[in-house]
This record gives C-alpha cells, sequence and structure tokens, in this order.
C-alpha cells in the first residue's frame, strides 16, 4: 500500500494547517525532511523544521506507530503554518520524497478497512476531508453528532404511530374502536412532509456552504453579462467585446461571499442562430440553466425591447439584473430586478448580498439540525417525493397505503439506520388494546 | 427390547400432528407418542381456527400438504371473512370450530395413516448416540430413531394458576412432562419460561342472549383447503358482550389477589393476548372491553368467552363474569386459568427447525416460544418434511418471507427470536401483497409436490387451476368493442368513457370497475371459478404495487445468495461494533439476508460484514 498524504486542515484559513501522512513509509519519509532534537517517539510532539529546499519552516511533528493510528497504519502528522502556499510546498516535498497525494476520503477509507472505524462513521469523516472551508467542517462535526438522525426519528416516530394505528385495524378487524384511520393518514403525512421540506431546505444551505451556489448568467447576447462577472469577481475573467454572441463557452468562476462560494457559469446568449458552434453554446446554456441553484438575468436598462423568451426558460429563482444603470433608463420595471452598473461598479455590492439572502434563507444554526451529505439529502428527496406520491393515491386500499407509508418510513431508515419493524408491532401492543 | 423407527415425533397437539403426517406420508416409519390420546389435535384455548395472517397460515400448511385445512373445513360450524374493506391481502378466514370434532376427525386421520403408530406415552428422556437418538418413556420403555421432532407445545414442567391456587399439569388438567425439560437442559439447550392463559367456559342454558348483539356465518365464500368442494357449514352464532364499570372495579380491587400482578407468575406472557386484568390496568382510560360468546362444540353447552382470560381466583371470576351483560347468572363450568411452562430459545435453531446443536433434533410450535394452532401446524409441517429430507439425505426445505407467513414466521423466530409468545401478524410479513390466503395454493403446492408431500390427487387439480388462470389471464388482451354497450358501461360505474375500443385489462385498470363487473357484462370469464377472476382481478389491479415488491424481493434474495460460512469468526473482526459481534456470534445467521434482520443489526454493519466476509472468503481460498 502506497503511502499517501494530504492537507487535512481547510485550505487557506486559519493559523495553523495540518499535513497528514499515512503508509508503511510514512517515518521513513519524515525523517528525508524533518529535524529536531532527540529522537522521534510515537505519540509525542516534536517541535523541529521542516526542509523546503533552501528554506526551514518551523513546525510540530507527531508520529502515531501502527496500529495505534487514525488509520491503522503508520501516521505522521505535521503542524504548519496555515496558508495555501506553505501548505502546498510541503506537501510537494513529501511527494518528491515517495508519498502520493491521497484520494478524496482515502484516509477513512484506509481506517475502514483496517477496521478502525464503522462505515457510518467513515461516512461523514468522508465529508470532513473533504471540506473546503471552516463552515463546511462545522456542518460535518454536528452531523457526526447525529442532531440531523434526531430529528428524522421523530418524522419517522410519527410515521410508526401511524403505521402501528393502520395495523391494528388489519390486523384485529374485529376490535371495534380501531376501525377508521383513514381521515389520520393524510393529516400525518402532511405534517411529515412539511419537516421534510424544511430539511431538504436546510440541506440545500448546508449543501452550498460545502460545493457553492451555481448561478447561471442567462441574457440577451450583449446585454452585460460578461462585464458583470467581471464586477462580480473583481477580476479580468470572461472576455468582454461588443461583438454578439462571443461569449460561446460556458465559464465558471468562483467567488466569495460572506463565506459561502458562488459558482458563476456564464452562458453565451440564448437566441436563435444558424451559426453551428453558437447552436452548441445554446444548447449548453439550457443545460446550465437546469443544474444552476440561482440564475441572474441580465437584461440592458438602455434598451426598450426585452426578450421574454428567455424569462420563459428559468425555471429557478432568478434575480433580473438590470445593467447599465450609468445609461438612460428606458426598460419597463422587471420582476425582483436590480439595478447596476457592471462598468461602474455601481451597486454590485448590493447584488451581492441580494444573492446571499435569496438562497441562504434562514441563518444556518450550525448547532442545529444539518445535512452533511448526498447520500442523506437524496434519501431526504426520496422520502418527501414518496409522500407526495401517497396523496395522488388517496382511494387505495388500506394494505396498499400501508406499504407505500412504510416505503417512506424505510427510505427514512436509511437515515437514522431504524429498519426494525418490530417498533411497529411494539407500539401496537403498547397503544392498543388488542387480543382475546 | 428397544423398537426402532425411523422417526419419533414427541406431542400430538397440531404440531406434532402435522410433522408426524408429514413423515409418515413420505413413507418413513414414524412413532407419535402423546401424553394423554385425549389430547390429539385438541383445541386447547379457543374453539376457532384462522384470523388475520392465521388463516393464510392455515392455507399455506394445506397447499405444502399439511392437514389441517382439511380438519377445519370439516369440522367448521360458523365461517367469516375478515378486512373485507381493507384490501385483499389482509382477508382471512375465521372459523368457529367444533372441537370435540376436530380432535376426534384429526385422531381418526392420524390412526389411519400408513407407517404412523400413535401412542400414549411420556418421553422422559433424550439421549444422543451418534446417529441413534433414543427416547425413554416414564414406564420405562425404549423407543430409537435417526430423527426426532419435539412438539411438547406447553406441556414442559407446566403449571396452572387459579388465584392461590396453583398446580402442576399441563392444559384442561391434562398430565403434564415433568422431565423432559430436565433432559433438554442436560444436552444444552437454552430454555426459556412463558405463560398463556385461557378464559372461564359457561353453561348456553345460563346466558341470557335476548339483548346480546348476534354474530352469524357467511355462506358465499372459500374454505381452508384447496381440497375442499363443499360450502362451510354455517350453524353456530356468536354473540357480543362487553366488560362494563362494575366488572372493572370488581378487577380493581381485587388486584392483589391477581397472581399475573403480584408477581407469583414469573413467566413472560404475550402482549397480545393480555389477561383482562392486565387490560384493565394499563388501558385504564378504556371504559368497556369487547367480549365473544363463541361455542365450543355442537355436542356440548360450554360457552367460551374470548377476551376474557384471567388468573383471578374462582370466586373473583364468577363476580366479574356475572357483571357482564347477559351473563348475569352464568354457571361457569370450566375456571379461566393461567399456564406457566418451559419453551425453547428458538434462535438455536436453523431455518430448516433444526437444532443447531445436534443434528437430527427437530422442533416445532409452542416449544418454540410461538402461541396458536396455527403457527404450531406450520413448523410442524416444516419440522416433519425437513426431518424427512434428512432421512432421505436430501437438502432441507426453506421457505422465504416471500413466499409464505411460514417463511416469515420461522425466519422471524429463528433469527430474532422472541421474548413472548410468538404470534403470526399480517403486519409481519413485509411483501403481504403475494402473500394472500386465496392464493396459498399458486404459491406453494409446487414446493410441497418437490418435497413430495403433495398427492396426485391433489397435484392434477392444481395443474389443472393454474391451466386455466393461464387461460384466463389471456383473456386479458381481448378489445371490448367501442360501441354504445360500452359507453353505457363505463358510464354506468361513473367511469369516463374511453375514445377506442379497450382490452378487458384496461377496463378492469379502471378504479370503479374490476374483473367481476366485466365479467357480469360481458360475460368474458364464464366457466371460470370466482376464485380465478378474484387472482386476475387482483393481478391486474395490483400490477405496478406487486412489481415494485418484485424488486425488494430480489434485492433480498440477492443477500440472502451470501452466504456466510458457519465458521466465521466474527470475534476477530474489527469495524462492527462490540454489540453486532456478540449478536451475529450467537444467532450465526445463515446468509447476510438473515443478518440484516437481526435486531439491532444496521444496514452499516451488514455493509462492513459484506466486506468482511468477501475478505475472509478471499483469504481462505488463497490459502488452499
Amino acid at each position: 500500500m502506497k503511502t499517501i498524504v494530504a492537507l487535512s486542515t481547510p485550505l487557506g484559513k486559519g493559523a495553523i494547517a495540518i499535513v497528514r501522512m499515512s503508509g508503511e513509509k510514512a517515518l521513513e519519509i519524515a525523517q528525508k525532511v524533518f529535524s529536531c532534537k532527540g529522537e522521534i517517539k510515537p505519540r509525542y510532539m516534536m517541535l523541529g523544521s521542516f526542509c523546503i529546499d533552501e528554506v526551514k519552516e518551523k513546525c510540530l511533528m507527531v508520529y502515531f506507530k501502527a496500529p495505534f493510528s487514525f488509520t491503522g497504519e503508520d501516521m505522521v502528522e505535521f503542524q504548519i503554518h496555515g496558508g495555501v502556499t506553505v501548505a502546498r510546498l510541503v506537501e510537494e516535498r513529501l511527494i518528491k520524497e515517495g508519498a502520493v497525494l491521497a484520494e478524496p476520503g482515502e484516509f477513512s477509507r484506509r481506517a475502514f478497512e483496517n477496521g478502525k472505524i464503522s462505515l457510518d462513521e467513515a461516512e461523514s469523516i468522508v465529508d470532513e476531508i473533504n471540506s473546503e472551508s471552516e463552515a463546511e467542517l462545522k456542518v460535518s462535526l454536528s452531523s457526526a453528532s447525529g442532531k440531523l438522525v434526531g430529528n428524522i426519528k421523530e418524522i419517522q416516530n410519527s410515521l410508526t404511530e401511524l403505521l402501528a394505528e393502520i395495523e391494528v385495524s388489519m390486523d384485529y378487524p374485529e376490535e371495534d374502536e380501531y376501525e377508521d384511520v383513514r381521515g389520520k393518514i393524510f393529516d400525518v403525512l402532511g405534517e411529515s412532509l412539511n419537516r421534510l421540506n424544511g430539511l431538504i431546505q436546510v440541506a440545500n444551505e448546508a449543501r452550498f456552504i460545502r460545493s457553492g451556489v451555481n448561478v447561471a448568467l442567462v441574457g440577451k447576447t450583449n446585454a452585460g453579462k460578461s462585464s458583470l462577472l467581471n464586477a462580480l469577481l473583481g477580476e479580468e475573467r470572461a472576455i468582454v467585446t461588443s461583438t454578439e454572441g462571443t461569449t460561446r463557452d460556458v465559464i465558471e468562476a468562483k467567488s466569495d461571499i460572506d463565506g459561502v462560494r458562488f459558482n458563476f457559469y456564464d452562458t453565451a446568449g440564448i437566441r436563435e442562430s444558424r451559426n453551428k458552434i453558437e447552436m452548441l453554446g445554446i444548447e449548453r446554456s439550457k443545460k446550465t440553466l437546469n443544474e444552476s441553484d440561482l440564475v441572474l438575468l441580465v437584461v440592458d436598462g438602455s434598451e426598450k425591447e426585452v426578450d421574454d423568451e428567455i424569462l420563459k426558460l428559468i425555471n429557478k429563482p432568478f434575480i433580473t439584473v438590470v445593467n447599465k444603470s450609468d445609461k438612460k433608463r428606458v426598460l419597463k420595471t422587471m420582476p425582483n430586478e436590480i439595478e447596476v452598473s457592471a462598468l461602474k461598479n455601481k451597486n454590485i455590492d448590493i447584488l451581492k448580498r441580494k444573492m446571499y439572502d435569496m438562497v441562504i434563507k434562514k441563518k444556518i444554526d450550525f448547532n442545529g439540525v444539518v445535512v452533511s451529505n448526498e447520500r442523506q439529502l437524496g434519501h431526504l428527496i426520496d422520502a418527501a417525493k414518496e409522500i407526495k406520491e401517497i396523496f395522488e393515491k388517496k382511494n387505495e386500499s388500506l394494505e396498499i397505503l400501508s406499504m407505500l407509508i412504510k416505503k417512506v418510513w424505510n427510505e427514512l431508515g436509511k437515515i437514522t439506520g431504524e429498519t426494525e419493524n418490530e417498533d411497529i408491532i411494539a407500539l401496537i401492543f403498547s397503544k392498543f388494546c388488542v387480543g382475546k | 427390547m428397544r423398537e426402532v423407527y425411523e422417526a419419533i415425533v414427541i406431542g400430538a397437539g397440531h404440531a406434532g400432528c402435522e410433522a408426524a403426517l408429514a413423515l409418515a406420508r413420505k413413507g418413513h416409519k414414524t412413532l407419535l407418542t402423546t401424553i394423554s390420546l385425549d389430547a390429539v389435535a385438541f383445541l386447547a384455548c379457543n374453539p376457532s381456527i384462522g384470523g388475520t395472517a392465521k388463516g393464510q397460515l392455515v392455507s399455506e400448511v394445506d397447499a405444502l400438504g399439511g392437514e389441517m385445512g382439511i380438519i377445519a373445513d370439516k369440522t367448521t360450524i360458523q365461517l367469516r371473512l375478515l378486512n373485507r374493506g381493507r384490501g385483499p391481502a389482509v382477508q382471512s378466514l375465521r372459523a368457529q370450530t367444533d372441537k370435540v370434532m376436530y380432535h376426534t376427525e384429526m385422531k381418526k386421520v392420524i390412526e389411519s395413516t400408513p407407517n404412523l403408530f400413535l401412542k400414549q406415552a411420556e418421553a422422559v428422556k433424550i439421549e444422543i448416540d451418534g446417529d441413534k437418538k433414543i427416547v425413554t418413556t416414564a414406564v420405562g420403555d425404549e423407543f430409537e430413531a435417526k430423527v426426532i421432532v419435539f412438539a411438547t407445545g406447553v406441556y414442559l414442567d407446566s403449571r396452572i394458576i387459579i388465584g392461590s391456587f396453583t398446580e402442576n399439569t399441563g392444559p384442561n388438567g391434562f398430565k403434564n412432562a415433568k422431565m423432559l425439560s430436565k433432559s433438554l437442559k442436560s444436552l444444552g439447550y437454552k430454555l426459556l419460561r412463558f405463560k398463556t392463559g385461557t378464559p372461564a367456559r359457561v353453561n348456553r342454558r345460563s346466558i341470557d342472549f335476548s339483548e346480546l348483539e348476534v354474530q352469524k356465518g357467511e355462506d358465499d365464500i372459500q374454505t381452508f383447503s384447496f381440497m375442499t368442494t363443499h360450502k362451510p357449514n354455517n350453524i353456530a352464532a356468536c354473540y357480543l358482550t362487553y366488560t362494563n364499570p362494575k366488572t372493572h372495579e370488581i378487577i380493581l380491587n381485587n388486584l392483589d389477589k391477581a397472581p399475573a400482578i403480584s408477581g407469583e407468575i414469573v413467566g413472560i406472557g404475550p402482549r397480545y393476548c393480555p389477561s383482562i386484568e392486565t387490560k384493565i390496568v394499563r388501558f385504564a382510560d378504556k371504559d368497556r372491553h369487547q367480549l365473544f360468546l363463541e361455542p365450543e362444540a355442537l355436542s356440548t353447552s360450554e360457552v367460551y368467552i374470548q377476551g376474557f382470560s384471567t388468573s383471578m381466583p374462582s370466586d373473583i371470576q364468577k363476580e366479574m363474569v356475572r357483571s357482564i351483560k347477559g351473563l348475569e347468572n352464568a354457571e361457569i363450568m370450566r375456571d379461566a386459568y393461567a399456564i406457566e411452562y418451559d419453551c425453547l430459545d428458538p434462535l438455536q435453531l436453523k431455518a430448516s427447525l433444526e437444532s443447531k446443536l445436534h443434528e437430527g433434533l427437530f422442533f416445532a410450535g409452542q416449544i418454540n416460544g410461538t402461541s396458536g394452532y396455527e403457527e404450531a401446524a406450520a413448523q410442524g409441517i416444516v419440522a416433519g418434511i425437513n426431518a424427512a429430507l434428512k432421512l432421505e439425505n436430501r437438502e432441507p426445505m426453506i421457505i422465504s418471507r416471500s413466499e409464505a407467513y411460514i417463511g416469515v414466521l420461522i425466519d422471524d423466530i429463528v433469527t430474532k427470536g422472541t421474548n413472548e409468545p410468538y404470534r403470526m401478524m399480517t403486519s409481519r410479513a413485509e411483501y403481504r401483497l403475494s402473500l394472500r390466503q386465496d392464493n396459498a395454493d399458486l404459491r406453494l403446492t409446487e414446493i410441497g409436490r418437490k418435497v413430495g408431500l403433495v398427492d396426485d390427487r391433489r397435484w392434477k387439480k392444481f395443474l389443472a387451476k393454474k391451466k386455466k388462470l393461464e387461460k384466463a389471464e389471456k383473456i386479458l388482451s381481448q378489445k371490448l368493442k367501442i360501441d354504445e354497450k360500452l359507453k353505457n358501461f363505463f358510464e354506468k360505474n361513473g367511469e369516463n368513457v374511453p375514445k377506442n375500443s379497450v382490452s378487458v385489462k384496461e377496463a378492469i385498470k379502471r378504479s370503479n370497475i374490476d374483473a367481476f363487473k366485466v365479467d357480469e357484462e360481458y360475460g368474458v370469464f364464464s366457466g371460470f371459478s370466482k376464485a380465478i377472476i378474484s387472482e386476475i382481478n387482483l393481478i391486474v389491479k395490483y400490477e405496478g404495487y406487486l412489481q415494485q415488491q418484485e424488486e425488494d424481493i430480489n434485492k433480498m434474495k440477492k443477500m440472502e445468495c451470501q452466504k456466510i460460512p458457519s465458521d466465521f469468526p466474527y470475534k476477530k473482526q474489527k469495524g462492527l461494533k462490540i454489540e453486532t459481534i456478540q449478536k451475529l456470534s450467537e444467532i450465526k445467521p445463515e446468509n447476510l439476508g438473515q443478518a440484516s434482520r437481526i435486531s439491532g443489526v444496521s444496514p452499516a454493519d451488514i455493509a462492513v460484514l459484506s466486506v468482511l466476509i468477501k475478505k475472509y472468503k478471499e483469504k481462505n481460498i488463497g490459502k488452499e
């Protein structure tokens, strides 16, 4: 097994960064680059210096001897000064000496394979490793403590009670008072759906913090999308020309607003075109639109006409950015609009604030419930979808409704780990007086 | 002189009878012992067979070639179909049976079956001498066989309790089995102590029925057995009455005399079958509890008070009974009692019901911690068949959870164990849409034939039904022409009139139309039995749901294909939680599917386990 290396603290921020190495050669490699007084002892924090070419970086180092380490292999950790540059140089040096860059989640995977952690722990730690910002780390930690699970369990419990009531009416049809549960079914399901939707919203926001918010810039060609993008990024990124249809490729750029990353996707102007290359760009634009979380519709305030076709294409939350406010406004009032001048950098900050507020509706409470990974979010979305489907099947027999509700229950069980049918049966007996 | 048989079945209750019949019918010389010949197939509690999920079990036993369904049909004195309004899968037959006739008829069948020898004897000791198993009886006789089926019911070291009175007997005053528990313990078996109970029986002439609600049977319904051709004999009536505040007051005032509550009874009772005193204490807010008065048999005046089991002293019982409407002057003929007994922790069994400790020992019925005649019969037939297959050096018959309630029942008890007498319920079956009472024959007859228990007569009848069903399925694609008749038909049923012709299937799919209505209008299914039309109706109506279920079943079967080596060293595995390791090494699941159903074993544990097993298998193959 190769010796792997990776920066295990968030990139860029913080006073200290930790670079970890794991594998047979960890100690051997470390000894080549690190010098300190005295002998390196397992689990002792050593003060010394890390050689990066001519430069010596003062740092702390700890050696964990197998199997008493996170991965179960020999491990070395360097605590170095924060900042991207130092960390990158340290990594590069270690790689030069024989380590390889770890695959995402590889530390956890090795820990799992060596029996150090269980799979459900691993999932959460995988997220932790991948976290690129401090906020995200908080999200994963909170998830590990199981707050989400507690919340989903509550929803699951209300469904358990409902199922128990349905089941008791079927298993004990001769007991007079458990006759009609139908009325109750849709009340409980409605409430569960509301709660799930709330969690999904929080989850989306957590995802924004981890992977960033995808923003699509759309608008008629020459409305100033590229200039706006440059204004938002504060650097030259897209090619700005005044020839219609020059921005043919979907351009990706990133920017931080209040610690949340926004990924911008500029699009070629959406308009009918006979030009083959441009057609390709338009197809891509539509795709970008579909994958976005937020759309900036950029229009030229100095023009009278607006392409209503574009408005029809937008199926996501959007802001109409009325550009060129430095010129005379002739355009009618647009839905959810904000006037800016990309060229003069006017109102760009207000636009940023508005973008932030559009996606991060509630201030995320890191101590509260969060959904930390795509898997959990996937189950939540599926469960919500399944509940919606039950509402379309109101007239089915009780046994079918029960089956469909049980499916929702199982979906939630994939998050909570509760898969026991026994719960329902136990409740039948504790809640209902049945039997001969 | 030691008598030698191929198989010995200990106990001739509902499990023992099915086990012994299966063995003998498959040609094995079988001894069936019972403590009393008068207790053969005795309905010790309520005079009724079937009910939700239990009805399905009876029809499943029948499809495998068992006897319970046939005898139940023969001795039915009232038959009803429960859950009519809640969907076809949860519909179950419930019969009031004549308990005297039931015993007599089953005994007659046992007595006349070739290879089967019924004998009154109390087994007291089991010895294992390699392949030979020796049973010693109380009078000192020795019997030898290669396989033994234990079907001792509630007789192991049992005692009955009525108030402060207690006596070491079996149910209904029959002798109990005093020594066998000890013998099982010395063989290394872990025993549990369970309890159950039965209500008082009162004389019919002393009941005032005039103000009670009557409940009668239904004529035009199917029967338990695929082989039954006669209509149910609906001649008996049941009556409905209730407890009242007076009853509750009597009970509450005398709680100190209730052994179940005072702590005199240590055995664990079933939650689903609580005594009336338990019900009143636990559900204090309920001001009444429903009671059914059920006739015990046509030849007796005894009436069973369903819902009123108790272990109160007899004088209090009398007061309690007489506080109830209709029973003001009731003459109690048999007191209610609680019974405590030893049973086996079923985690010691394989899915074949063979012991994990000793090859050739099988266990079935209440000794496995279950409750109910139907649950007992279901295990009995499986244990009997598997004991026979063992004698024949053939692979055991394992019925899956997706095939039958029998599969659910056995998988549940051998995988999860039970901490109370286990009762079958439809909610225990995750694939219940396909586990209907009316298709038990379609699900299991082929299996019964394969193991050699389904005789030619049943097999021929079954093949004929299958052929008919295939024919009926073809009719589904027939077109119903678009004309006035079709328009009227759809309109009449409140359905949108189609623009073009529709197939029979499309018509049945409409929510207000079903196969019976189409048949009535167009006669497309003339000549087909009601059972077949109803099967067709269901296949069409539930098509999507059944497909969904099929996907789940396939997933489960895939997991069950991942066998866990019986010597898999759980304790040496890292990455599994300690509790998980403990559970897995105790239960030793046969495959990953079974492991996933052990309580407290999470999907993450299973993911880890699957990795570990893969690792282990690869390693061991590497060594070879």
